[in-house]
């Protein structure tokens, strides 16, 4: 009983019109992704290479140690071929610098807006909106849609319990929409292949998970059709319903998730934190320039009842004294307003994560998000990329601002023309030593964390189970829906 | 084959919608095997309403529908497979031949031993064109459809048919052909309740004839005793008479 409505929900997908034509525009535009994924990720590759070969010669080429900076780029991955994520959203580069702090910049869609204007549509993409519109498409009048027919009652008259008619249905339909929609995903890997993208082990591994997950999705919006398809009696209206919930489901619910969270919980943006920081060096600076007008006030009062000899004396007497005093209290200054400045960067940012965790912990309602986090967060490509860049970046820099200072320190070349006041070192005027090249073999290299599986799956995992849950609920739903349907 | 224990039987069958309909009112009948019940009867007094109750479509408020001595909503599973339905309007799968749609059919009904031939044989007993049988349902007429309906149904193979106006849609030599088919099926002993509007030939074919109204079994004649009257009369006299009663 159960085999014969598997096989004839099969035969029924596969010899519907509508099933060949929608089949075939469903894979050309996969196929379709994956090759636009595979061009852009050769682009990126490109670009990297081209980018870290300026930035290898620029160091080749740097003659003093004072001026010695750096600059990393994100390592391209290899992911992007079939999720995108931020990857395209978050800054490429950044500057590694003892004056500057980390900060990813130049972000393709920044660079390049007209990409930003017409995103790129990946793998995932393809999948949250073509495969599940195809999943409704094929389950929307699963159960209502026989009624209508009449074929309900012509079944029921047989011997036949529900339990095996909507498992057989679920079956049915499963593999026939889930199979054909495995040969395009296998093709656009023979493309991968074809395209030597080089896919580590934990890559691949990835990949499968991407793809598992992406049927598991395909799953739910199964199950999701034929439950609406078993509380209502006209297909008309179950059609009506579940393109509603699936724009509800792929477009509103995870912006208002995001939306929602910014409301609820207000994050301090970039402008007024600059805005802050930018209005407390003022002040500070205000008053550290009153502090030397009253100390220099009282140095002249103190030289006012003296002869010209004598000033000059007591001038070149307090000379080191006074220029010590001033630079300690400016570098005071900006030690301050350098910590100012960190606090409320740190304080941003746990606001920010703060704000984003609520925005994922709202959107998640929606299994569409659930899925495309689930698949980002596999693909490395997650939006928790840019603070991780970040953070090892900062850890990068401390090293290299370690090494150029010992470097600095051991030659004495603080580069170039200078006439430098320094307490440490005293008055100086020095001019860069021709010195030719410098010996940078030991320059610590920035070293990009290796992708692996099992952290990206362990972060998935909540995604995963969530999506899990949705489906299992959908399916239960469509199962004890059925159990009271009218077949009439 | 007159004899025997009823295949059909309704006893104080009673039916109220959730809407307080009183569809049925308690109706009791029985038919044997080798017999044919016609349910005549106007819009809504009630016939699709006790087909349905035969195959626990829905459930009865009060008394029971048997098959073969069981009760259809006690164990609906093992009455359905004694009893054979052609439903009011067949559609089948449209996407699926004529073949395609006996087959599956015949499958859940539990004949998996059928052949191409069979079925292509079971349609030619129905009337069914030789060069239909293997077109897609989708661009059939009700007739062709019609027909499909009753070559299932034959194809189950049980002792009990249920029929629901199934002489709806048939040109009039489907219609005479469709008389001789259920002569023939009720000489092979399977017992048949169909309900119909078609006066003429319930009294061509029945063995029994019920007229039913709003709810109630109003009359239940054996052909014989039907014999030399005009059913039509009949009808019509028992219609005004019950409108009357209930007045
Ligand atoms: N699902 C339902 N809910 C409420 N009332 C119903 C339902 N189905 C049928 N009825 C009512 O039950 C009564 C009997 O309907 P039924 O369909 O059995 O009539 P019928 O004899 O088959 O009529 P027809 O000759 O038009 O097919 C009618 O009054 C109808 O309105
Ligand atoms: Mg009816």
């Amino acid at each position: 009983m159960l085999s014969t409505i598997i096989v004839k929900e099969l035969k029924n997908i596969i010899v519907s019109p509508k099933f060949s034509a929608t089949f075939a525009v469903t894979s050309l535009l996969l196929l379709l992704s994956v090759y636009v994924g595979i061009n852009e990720y050769q682009a990126t590759t490109r670009q990297y290479e081209a980018a870290t070969g300026l930035v290898d010669q620029r160091l080749r080429e740097t003659r003093s140690w004072a001026r010695l900076s750096n600059r990393v780029y994100r390592v391209p991955n290899p992911m992007h071929v079939f999720v995108a994520g931020v990857n395209n959203d978050i800054g490429r580069t950044s500057i590694i610098d003892p004056t500057e702090q980390v900060k990813l910049t130049n972000s393709t869609y920044n660079d390049e807006p007209i990409y930003a204007a017409f995103r790129f549509i990946d793998f995932t993409f393809i999948v949250t909106i073509i495969f599940s519109l195809f999943a409704i498409l094929f389950t929307y009048d699963a159960v209502n849609g026989e009624r209508e027919n009449g074929t309900l009652q012509l079944t029921f008259a047989n011997a036949l319990p529900r339990v095996h008619f909507i498992a057989g249905k679920f079956v049915g339909l499963w593999l026939g929409l889930i199979v054909p929609l495995l040969i395009p995903i296998v093709l656009s890997v023979v493309l991968v292949l074809a395209y030597k993208i080089p896919l580590a082990v934990d890559h691949w591994m990835s990949v499968a998970a991407i793809v598992l997950v992406s049927l598991l999705f395909c799953t739910f919006f199964i199950a999701f059709g034929i439950c609406i398809s078993a509380v209502t009696r006209r297909s008309s209206t179950s059609f009506l319903f579940l393109l509603v919930a699936w724009i509800v489901i792929s477009f509103i619910l995870p912006r208002a998730g995001v939306m929602a969270a910014g409301t609820l919980h207000p994050v301090a943006s970039v402008a007024e934190v600059e805005g802050m920081r930018e209005a407390f060096a003022k002040q500070i600076w205000a008053k550290h320039r009153d502090e030397m007008q009253e100390r220099f006030r009282k140095r002249a009062d103190e030289m006012q009842n003296m002869t010209a000899e004598e000033r000059s004396a007591y001038e070149d007497e307090h000379a080191w004294e006074m220029m010590e005093q001033e630079d300690k209290a400016r570098k005071d200054i900006l030690k301050q307003i350098d910590l100012l400045g960190k606090k409320l960067e740190e304080e941003t940012r746990n606001g920010r994560r703060q704000q984003e965790g609520l925005a994922l912990v709202l959107s998640r309602f929606s299994p569409a998000s659930a899925y495309q986090l689930a698949a980002m967060t596999l693909a490395g490509m997650n939006i928790d990329v840019k603070s991780a860049y970040e953070d090892a970046l900062s850890a990068y820099r401390a090293s290299f601002v370690t090494y150029k200072e010992k470097k600095e320190k051991e030659s004495g070349d603080s580069g170039g023309i200078r006439i430098t006041v320094d307490s440490n070192t005293g008055f100086k005027f020095s001019m860069g030593r021709e010195s030719g090249s410098l010996d940078i073999s030991e320059m610590p290299r920035f070293n990009a964390s290796r992708f692996s599986f099992s952290g990206v799956l362990a972060s998935a995992l909540p995604d995963i189970v969530l999506l899990c849950a949705f489906t299992f609920l959908a399916f239960a739903a469509a199962f004890v829906a059925f159990l009271r349907y009218d077949v009439r | 084959m007159e004899s025997g224990q009823p295949v059909f039987e309704a006893i104080g069958l009673t039916k109220k919608y959730e809407d307080e309909t009183l569809a049925l009112d308690h109706v009791s009948f029985s038919v044997r095997a080798g017999e044919i019940f016609a349910m005549l009867g106007g819009n809504g007094a009630g016939k699709t309403t006790t087909i349905n109750l035969f195959l626990n479509f829905i459930e009865p408020t009060e008394g029971e529908a048997r098959i073969n001595g069981i009760a259809s909503h006690k164990d609906p599973l093992t009455a359905k497979r004694n009893v054979a339905f052609v439903s009011e309007n067949v559609m089948l799968y449209p996407n699926f031949t004529a073949l395609q749609n006996l087959d599956y059919f015949s499958r859940l009904g539990g004949k998996t031993q059928y052949s191409k031939e069979n079925y292509h044989a079971v349609l030619r007993r129905v009337g069914l064109q030789e060069e239909a049988h293997t077109k897609r349902l989708r661009g059939f007429s009700k007739g062709m459809r019609q027909k499909c309906g009753i070559a299932i149904a034959i194809l189950k193979d049980a002792p009990a048919i249920l029929l629901d106006e199934p002489t709806s849609g048939l040109d009039p030599q489907a219609g005479f052909e469709f008389i001789e088919l259920l002569r023939s099926l009720r000489d092979d002993g399977k017992s048949i309740l169909m309900s119909t509007h078609d006066i003429f030939r319930a009294k061509e074919v029945a063995d029994v004839v019920g007229i039913m109204n709003r709810g109630k079994l109003i009359m239940q004649k054996h052909a014989a005793e039907l014999a030399g009257h005009d059913l039509e009369e009949l009808y019509m006299k028992y219609i005004a008479g019950h409108i009357r009663d209930a007045a």
